[in-house]
């Protein structure tokens, strides 16, 4: 039984640091962290971190590949959709449309020089981080800024979602009703997929966790999912943000966990060679994942923009930092072949918090970078020196 | 004798695409990049490239690994040089200080990346923003200025740091030229000899062709570069600096057991190890070593710009790998040379020296300086898989 539970603790490190961490700003900010404004600025400050990761993480499975582009390239990107929809006065789809052909161009060039020409990804990238942020400012002509966007671009990326069916109020406080209903449809949703999967697991004789380990999942997991849906309906409902990134997220635990190709993903990280002899086209895949991580940066791009409601010069300064982070926190190995969206969306949580933490305590800006590089290092050692253990065994 | 060309221009293509460049930024600039003046300030102000491209080097030679970090390291150590300085310390506990301040740092990484295997971009890239966050906090994002004379006079401070002339050859330097001079006897007496040692000894060796090619085209490059520096004002004191430096590492690359390792590794890690190489330790030396340099870079800055800044030494990582890669280190390890580091350096230092004479927007420098090096890798890695 005392095994069972330090399994289970083992297994969830990253989720009891994120609670440990939230606690610790809650105390520190005096209740701040947990005020309902907080979760919203939680999602919509920090809904980059979900999406670049999201990339990242298909670009690390593939052998610990990082992207150090992406920060630039949100730059470069915002400035020409910022240019063809603020200068040019074109509507806003040709412009979504613009940074998205733009996003694909990049990305294939991107792929074909690392997969195809062979060129080590942090050599390619590292060019693309210096020239693309140079060319983005250049492009702006000496301002800092390009505003303002259309209103409609910065709804449908920053808005919220209208309350359908009319929340009451209570105490003079207005509840958002569709937010509470949302969250219970998801709880209800994600407690089925945990007890069936178990349930098909047992059936078809395959090992699967204990009772006692589901049902903690699905208790943590509600009340996770409630606590957040609660607090959202209190700071005006579900913001835009946090459905994009919604979508984004269930398509890729989708691809990673449940189709065949997403499996190719982990199965280059766990073994280049192998996979090639076995008849998988490698570079192919490796082509496809810096491919699909330039247009999710340029989704991330849209939801920066539409946040500033301008392109600006500084925009994406360090996000690939970001994004590496986020998938190294949720247990990503950087030599490749392991890690989970799930795991992701954690470690992504988490450095947005402290993100956000840092910010209410005031913590200067310098101190902030500190932290964030103590964060990366500690993480990847924490998960060297944790699998290091695993294998002796 | 054909083929002889064609593989002496193929061993020697950087430095005819040095010469190249020089040319084309000579017309783009209308001869000012060739004024003796900025061939001056070409090596003082790119000396941060050659140091941190020699230490970089080793780091790349033991497998294509880098050091993102040293940009954000040499103003944590200038910042901290100018700050001991600026409260009245002496100059030699402020230099020691800066030193030990950057070998720390060095084994600070090291220890990740040999003895917990962390990946070395995982690991610099946390000390890059950690160590531009500290810089932040230590300047506390002002100036510091750098007043001790016996400072910048030694690394090159300012704009007025040179050798002093011994002959009082008036408006032409001849202790520089003399320099020169012998600088090149030297070189062409080694390299004879070498070659008749190795002919000796039965070794393969170049062809004569070839040898000779390279002996012109060095003894030219140098002697032009003192005669340019002698027309100005002498040796400018941080030229000095290079050339300890890079001489030291030269020999320590191709001379010495311990930098026959560095090569061992990058070449096969697995088979160095089996046959008993501690390979972490090469590891670790070669990222201690780079924190080292990194310091003296540090010390060169703060120097030539008689202050620290927070933004000092911003990309400076990418000057260092592009003149590594440029000078043909491989990406994946195991080949490159300090000569070729060098060449590397000086073209970086050409491009950098002639888009701020042509007035080029920053903007487009940092473009142009991603393309060079995204074009040098990828013309090393095509050229040599054809060879295959």
């Amino acid at each position: 039984m005392g095994d069972k539970v330090l399994k289970v603790l083992k297994e969830n490190t990253m989720l009891i640091v994120l609670v440990a961490v939230v606690l610790f700003f809650n105390f520190t900010t005096k209740g701040m962290m947990l005020q309902p404004s907080q979760f919203n600025a939680l999602i919509t400050q920090n809904a980059y971190v979900y999406v670049l990761a999201t990339g990242m993480l298909m670009c690390m499975l593939t052998g610990g590949n990082i992207d150090l582009s992406c920060g630039s390239f949100v730059c470069l990107v915002g400035v020409i959709g910022a240019k063809v929809m603020v200068e040019k006065q074109m509507p806003v789809i040709v412009g979504v449309l613009v940074m998205l052909i733009v996003g694909v161009i990049y990305g294939a060039l991107l792929g074909a020089i690392i997969a195809y020409v062979n060129i080590p990804p942090w050599i390619a990238t590292l060019a693309g981080f210096l020239a693309l942020r140079g060319w983005g400012v250049a492009l702006m002509n000496g301002a800092s800024n390009i505003s303002p966007l259309p209103v409609s671009f910065s709804t449908a990326f920053t808005g919220k979602l209208n309350d359908l069916l009319g929340g009451p109020v209570i105490g003079g406080v207005q509840y958002n009703m569709t937010s509470i209903v949302v969250g219970i449809i998801i709880s209800i949703v994600a407690v089925f997929l945990l007890l069936n999967g178990r349930a098909t697991k047992l059936k078809k004789g395959y090992q699967a966790d204990s009772l006692l380990s589901v049902v903690v999942k699905c208790v943590v997991i509600t009340a996770a999912i409630m606590l957040f849906a609660y607090k959202l309906s209190l700071a005006g409902g579900i913001p835009f943000a946090l459905l994009w990134v919604a979508a984004i997220v269930v398509i890729y635990s989708f691809i990673t966990s449940m189709t065949d190709f997403g499996r190719y993903f982990y199965t280059i990280g766990g073994n280049a060679e192998a996979t090639r002899l076995s008849g998988i086209d490698t570079k192919k895949i490796m082509f496809i994942a810096y491919l699909n991580m330039a247009v999710l940066t340029v989704v991330s791009a849209f939801l920066t923009m539409g946040r500033f409601q301008a392109a600006n010069s500084t925009a994406g300064t360090n996000y690939e930092m970001d994004a590496i982070s986020a998938c190294v926190v949720g247990g990503v190995s950087a030599y490749g072949g392991s890690g989970t969206v799930f795991g992701m969306i954690i470690g992504a949580t988490l450095i947005g918090v402290i993100n956000l933490g840092m910010s209410l305590m005031g913590i200067d800006a310098n101190w902030q970078k500190v932290v964030k590089g103590v964060v990366l290092l500690g993480a990847v050692v924490f998960e060297i020196l944790n699998n290091k253990k695993n294998a002796v065994k | 004798m054909g083929s002889n060309i064609g593989n002496t221009l193929k061993k020697y293509t950087m430095v005819i695409a040095l010469v190249v460049i020089v040319g084309i930024f000579y017309i783009g600039t209308e001869g000012t990049i060739l004024l003796p003046q900025n061939v001056n300030n070409l090596l003082s102000q790119n000396a941060y490239v050659f140091i941190l491209a020699t230490g970089m080097l080793l780091c790349i030679l033991t497998g294509g690994n880098i050091d993102l970090s040293v940009g954000s390291v040499v103003c944590f150590v200038g910042g901290l040089g100018a700050l001991l300085m600026s409260k009245g310390y002496n100059v030699v506990i402020a230099v020691i200080a800066m030193l030990i301040c950057g070998i720390l740092i060095g084994a600070w990484q090291a220890f990740w990346v040999a003895y917990i295997n962390v990946p070395p971009f995982i690991a610099t890239l946390a000390g890059m923003y950690a160590f531009r966050g500290l810089s932040n906090v230590i300047l506390d994002g002002h100036v510091v200025a750098i007043s001790n004379t016996t400072f910048l006079n030694v690394f090159g401070g300012g704009a007025d740091c040179y050798i002093p002339d011994f002959f009082g050859g008036g408006n032409f330097n001849i202790t520089c030229m003399l320099a020169g001079v012998i600088g090149v006897a030297i070189f062409v007496i080694n390299e004879l000899r070498a070659r008749i040692s190795a002919k000796r000894k039965g070794y393969s060796t170049t062809s004569s062709f070839a040898f000779i090619v390279k002996l012109v085209l060095v003894s030219v490059v140098v002697l032009y570069m003192a005669f340019k520096l002698a027309g100005y004002k002498g040796i400018p004191t941080s030229l000095i600096w290079i050339i300890v430096v890079v001489l030291a590492y030269h020999y320590f690359t191709t001379k010495t057991t311990m930098g026959r390792y560095l090569y061992a590794v990058g070449g096969n890690e697995k088979a160095t190890q089996l046959s008993g190489i501690n390979t972490k330790k090469v590891y670790f030396f070669a990222y201690t070593n780079m924190g080292f340099l990194t310091a003296i870079a540090g010390i060169l800055t703060v120097a030539r710009a008689t202050n620290a800044q927070p933004t000092y030494g911003m990309f400076y990582e990418m000057d260092a790998i592009g003149a590594c890669f440029i000078g043909g280190a491989s990406a994946y390890g195991g080949t490159g040379s300090v000569f070729g580091a060098i060449v590397g350096a000086l073209l970086m230092g050409v491009i950098n020296q002639g888009m701020s004479i042509m007035g080029v927007d920053a903007n487009y420098q940092k473009v142009v300086k991603g393309l060079v090096l995204l074009f040098a890798v990828i013309f090393d890695v095509v050229s040599k898989r054809e060879k295959k």
